[in-house]
Parts: structure tokens; sequence; C-alpha cells
């Protein structure tokens, strides 16, 4: 493809999102090239902000500009319940609901061996110090519904079972993707029965 | 149930095309390479959105093809239903009345379909993987909640085999991690077992007559459940899964040392007797086919019972090897209730009553032409 050098870089920049082709790239940077000057400096100067004042916050893990994040420095939330997802978009997604009084625990992943992805390779260590220094008394755990979320939280709830605090296993959601292979009626049923003691 | 019609676009050798059939017998005659199992094929598409006889989707596609799709029409319970399955590079999707369903256990079912080729006798010869295989997609296409769980085990079952290989080569292995795969491999293990068992069962029921009848009345046929652990028909899920828990337990240490998982649904076989002989090492090739025949029409009966229509039959270059008494045999138990689609290179060899009443094709180079 012989297009300019700057279009190509930016053609290139686009391909590293996920779920863009080329061809996608190729129609996103010919459109940037159409918009007015002032809203592609403020696009570029979000992407990079947002890369720049984002971290992890260092007790929960949920992506946030301030350490520690305000759900965790919030006081009018209730410490004593930690709800462990997989994912930042989890959190999200949870707090839409307007539901939850909680706090959370952001994993980042799920075990899987297969993947060499092994509990140290998450936030599982991270969880486990903070269930010692803080007054937890209950754990949710809702991590995916499918084999490896399943597994996780069953091996989370097997370290912190001897300490008595109170776990419960809630699948949100439903697998995504139309693999004709995965899921069925029954994850669907299992999503909708909620919350279980383990 | 029938097949009314199928249209295929891209799909093997044909390009673009359409047929409709006959309610009872239908017979496709052609040269070799024309297209005779590609048409058989595509109804076992139709049905399990996967082939008979490769698992790559992809050479389901015409050569030089962005896609293929084969699409058609069942009528059961009283009504028409169109399906249709599309393949790309994308992947598969599957509709049933045109609806896409995401999930395979959703989809299959959507009509049912026993297939007899030259390679079924594999079934009886062949390695344990054929015989899983078999009481796998059979009771899938009849009770599909069986393919999640058969699904789910495969997952675990791959996780722990990674998670094995690794605590193989660590110098103080934790098993925490083990344990939590081993309760989810048991968890699906057991009902897969006491769903197979209870297939066994209506398998045998259906089989053993059909084998009297066909050996005329000479061969008792036998079926046998070979486990890898130490169950055994009369237990329920709950004794089952107590039992594997209890061998997962004791073989712990031995599971690390070698590094996979030495025992389970995915290790076990079936075992076929005749007159107290096992078929697979003792039998005759006539014995052994009897059987697979026998197997193959207890499979129509079986899910006569489980969903109260007959399944449509694919008799793939087969009807012309059987022997007469076989063939009548055959075509009694089908007689006038299932409809069966009959390849053959010429009907030499094929019951004259048979052919006269059938609907009979011609297939050359992709295309099927009618003849009467
Ligand atoms: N993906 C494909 N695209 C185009 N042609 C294909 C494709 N796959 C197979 N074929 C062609 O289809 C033909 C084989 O068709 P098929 O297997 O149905 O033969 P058949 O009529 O059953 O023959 P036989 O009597 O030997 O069993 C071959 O000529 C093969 O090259
Ligand atoms: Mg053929
Ligand atoms: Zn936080």
């Amino acid at each position: 493809m012989y297009y300019p050098e700057p279009i190509s870089k930016l053609v290139d920049s686009f391909t590293k999102l996920p779920g863009i082709g080329p061809k996608t790239a190729v129609r996103l940077a010919f459109f940037v090239l159409n918009m007015k000057e002032d809203d592609v400096l403020d696009f570029a100067k979000n992407l990079a902000n947002a890369k720049r004042e984002l971290t992890h916050c260092s007790v929960c893990g949920h992506i946030t500009d301030k350490d520690p994040c305000r759900i965790c420095e919030d006081q009018e939330r209730d410490g004593t319940v930690i709800c462990v997802v997989q994912d930042p978009k989890d959190v999200i997604a949870m707090e839409k609901m307007k539901d939850y009084q909680g706090k959370y625990h952001v994993l980042h992943g799920a075990i899987s061996p297969m993947d060499g992805i092994g509990p140290e390779d998450i936030n599982v260590p991270s969880l486990i110090e903070r269930l010692k220094d803080e007054e937890v008394e209950e754990l949710i755990l809702a991590t995916n519904p499918n084999v490896e979320g399943e597994a996780t939280a069953m091996y989370i709830s097997r370290l912190v079972k001897p300490s008595g605090i109170k776990i419960s296993r809630i699948a949100h959601g439903l697998p995504v993707g139309g693999d004709l292979e995965y899921a069925d009626e029954v994850t669907l049923s299992k999503a909708l029965e909620g919350r279980r003691d383990l | 149930m029938y097949i009314e019609e199928i249209q295929l676009t891209n799909y093997r050798n044909y390009d673009h095309f359409s047929v409709s059939f006959d309610q009872s017998i239908n017979v496709i005659i052609g040269e070799n390479a024309q297209g005779k199992t590609n048409m058989m094929e595509a109804i076992y598409v139709l049905a399990f959105t996967k082939s008979h006889r490769t698992p790559r989707d992809k050479e389901l596609i015409k050569w030089d093809r962005e896609y293929g799709k084969i699409e058609g029409r069942v009528f059961r319970r009283n009504q028409s239903f169109p399906l249709e399955v599309v393949f790309s590079n994308k992947g598969k999707k599957a509709k049933f009345n045109h609806v896409e369903q995401k999930r395979l256990s959703e989809y299959i079912g959507a009509i049912n379909v026993v297939m007899f080729a030259p390679e079924d006798l594999n079934l009886v010869k062949g390695s344990p993987q054929e015989r899983r295989k078999f009481i796998d997609m059979e009771i899938g296409q009849t009770q599909p909640i069986y393919i999640y769980h058969l699904g789910q085990y495969q997952r675990i079952l791959k996780e722990r085999n990674a998670l094995l290989k690794d605590l193989q080569r660590s110098q103080e292995p934790d098993p925490t991690m083990l344990r939590v795969y081993t309760d989810q491999l048991v968890e699906h293990a057991s009902i897969l077992l006491e769903r197979r068992f209870i297939f066994l069962q209506k398998l045998r029921k259906w089989a053993q007559p059909i084998h009297e009848g066909i050996s005329r009345g000479h061969e008792t046929l036998n079926i046998d459940y070979d486990a890898s652990v130490n169950v055994s028909e009369d237990m329920d899920s709950e004794k089952i899964r107590l039992e594997l828990q209890n061998h997962f337990e004791r073989f712990e240490s031995k599971e690390i040392e070698r590094g996979t998982t030495l025992v389970g649904p995915h290790r076990d076989d079936l075992l076929f007797y005749v007159n107290g002989k096992n078929v697979q090492t003792f039998g005759s090739q006539g014995q052994q086919r009897t059987t697979a025949l026998s197997l193959k029409l207890a499979e129509i009966e079986l899910i006569y019972e489980e969903v109260g229509e007959y399944p449509i039959l694919l008799l793939d270059d087969v009807l012309s090897e059987l022997d007469d008494y076989r063939q009548s045999h055959l075509l009694n138990t089908i007689q006038g209730k299932v409809q069966t689609f009959v390849t053959t290179t010429s009907v030499d060899g094929i019951d004259h009553e048979t052919i006269s009443k059938a609907e009979i094709f011609t297939v050359h180079n992709g295309q099927l032409t009618e003849e009467r």
C-alpha cells in the first residue's frame, strides 16, 4: 500500500486497536484527514492523557486517575464486602446497575494453565494480602461464567475458606462472541440464578 | 421428519444448485467423484453443522470462493422449517427458522440424521475414539445438553492437562489448583457417564433383536461399556461422582508424575460381543458388518423413541455392498417411515422393487438431475 508515510503510520496505529482490521484502519485514517484540526488535536491529547493519567489502583486494581481510586476511598461504601471481578469493564458494568454498595477487586484475567497464566500472574496475591489487612466479612466472586472463570473462583474460594470469610458466587452476564462451540442454555440459567454460596 | 429441499451455494463441487426430494426413498446415481458423497455430507452438515469426514470446515467451501452455504427445508411436527448453515473465513453461522442460533446445543436436533457409510465398519474395527465419537454424536443429537457438558469437559481437561504438565516439572507441586480442576472435571464426567449408560441400555434394547433378525437368529449381540474407572451402569450420577472423586484422590501423585489425566470418559470404550466373543478382535468381516448395521438401525428406532419422529437415513455407497438378505432386512425396517437417501455408482445389485418405488437422481460434476 503506497500511501504517503503519515497515513501509513496512522493506519498502522489504528490496526493496533481490537476489532480493527486493515480495511477499517484505512477508512478511519482517511476519515481523520477530513476531520477539523481542533477535533484531531483533542483526540490525540485525550488518547495520550488517558494513558498517562490513568493507572491501576494499588488497592483494588481498578483503572483510576488517582491512587487509591475513588471507590476505594469512598467512606460511604461498605468495606466489609468485596466483589472480585476479572476486568475493569466488569466494575463499570456493576456500577451502572447502582445496586452494589461494597468494594471491588479486579483480577485482570483468569487462571489458565493452557495460556500459561497461574494465580501469581493475576491479582490473586494482592487479594489475599488485602483480606489479611482489611476487615472483610464477605467475598463475592463475580468472575466470568466459563471454565476459566469458574476455576479461578473455586481456587480463590479454596484459599480463603479457612479464614471463615463468607464466600458467594455470582455469574454476571454471558460469554461474548458467537462461537457455536461454546456455551449454552445452562450458562443463561446460571447467570439468572444469581448468587449462590460456595 | 423429512427434508423437502436442499439448496447449495459454493459448496464442495456444487456451484449454485437446488433440488426437491421425495418423502420416502431417494436414489442418487453417479460415477466416481461426481458429488454423491458431497450431497450426503451436505445433509449431514445441515444436521450437525460439521462434516462426517473432515474437522476442517474450510474444506466445505468451493475452491476459490469466499463462503459456502447449505440451505434446506425440513418437514417435522406437521410444519416446514427453513435451515441454513454458512461457512466463511469468519467461521460458521447456523439459522433455524430464520433465527441465528449462537450455540451449537441450540441448533443441534433441528433435524436428526443417521448416516451409514463404508467407513462405519470402523465403528466396530477402529480405534476407541471412533466409538466415543459415535456415542457422543448420537446422545448429542437427541439431548443437546449433553453437548454442553462434553464441551465443558473437554475444555477443563485441556486446562487440567496443561497444569499437570507444569506440576510434573515443578519441585514442590502445589495441588490446590489441580483439585479445583478435578472437582470441575468430576462434575461433568459423572453427568456424561450417566447419560452414556442410559443411552447404552436403550441401544442394546433395540440393537439386540435387530442383530438377531439380520443373522437369522444365529447371532446374539452384546454391548458393554469399558470404563477407565471402576463405575458401572447400575450407578446413578451421584454414585459415579463419588467413585470418580475417590479415584482422582488416590491417583493424584501418579497423575502429576505422568503429567496427564489418566482416566475419564475421554478414555472409555465400547465393547461388542457376538455369541460371547469380542467382534472387534474375533469377528469375521460379515459379523463386523452386521454389528455396524445393527447399531445404525437401532439408532433409527432409538431416535424415534426419544424425539417421536424417525430420523433421516443416509446410505452412502453401502446398499449395494450388502447381500440380498441384509438389504431386504434394512429396507423392511425403513419401509414407508424413514426418508432415505441412497448413493450408488449403478443400480445393479440394488433391490428392484426399491428402485421402482424410489425417486431417482443422477449426478454429474456437481449437477443433480431428477430422472423421474
Ligand atoms: N471444496 C471443494 N471445492 C470444489 N470441489 C471439491 C471440493 N471438495 C471436493 N471437491 C470435488 O468433489 C468431488 C468428489 O465428490 P464426492 O466425494 O461427492 O464424490 P462421489 O460422487 O461420492 O464419488 P465416489 O463414488 O468416488 O465416492 C471430487 O472431484 C473433488 O475434487
Ligand atoms: Mg462417495
Ligand atoms: Zn481501588
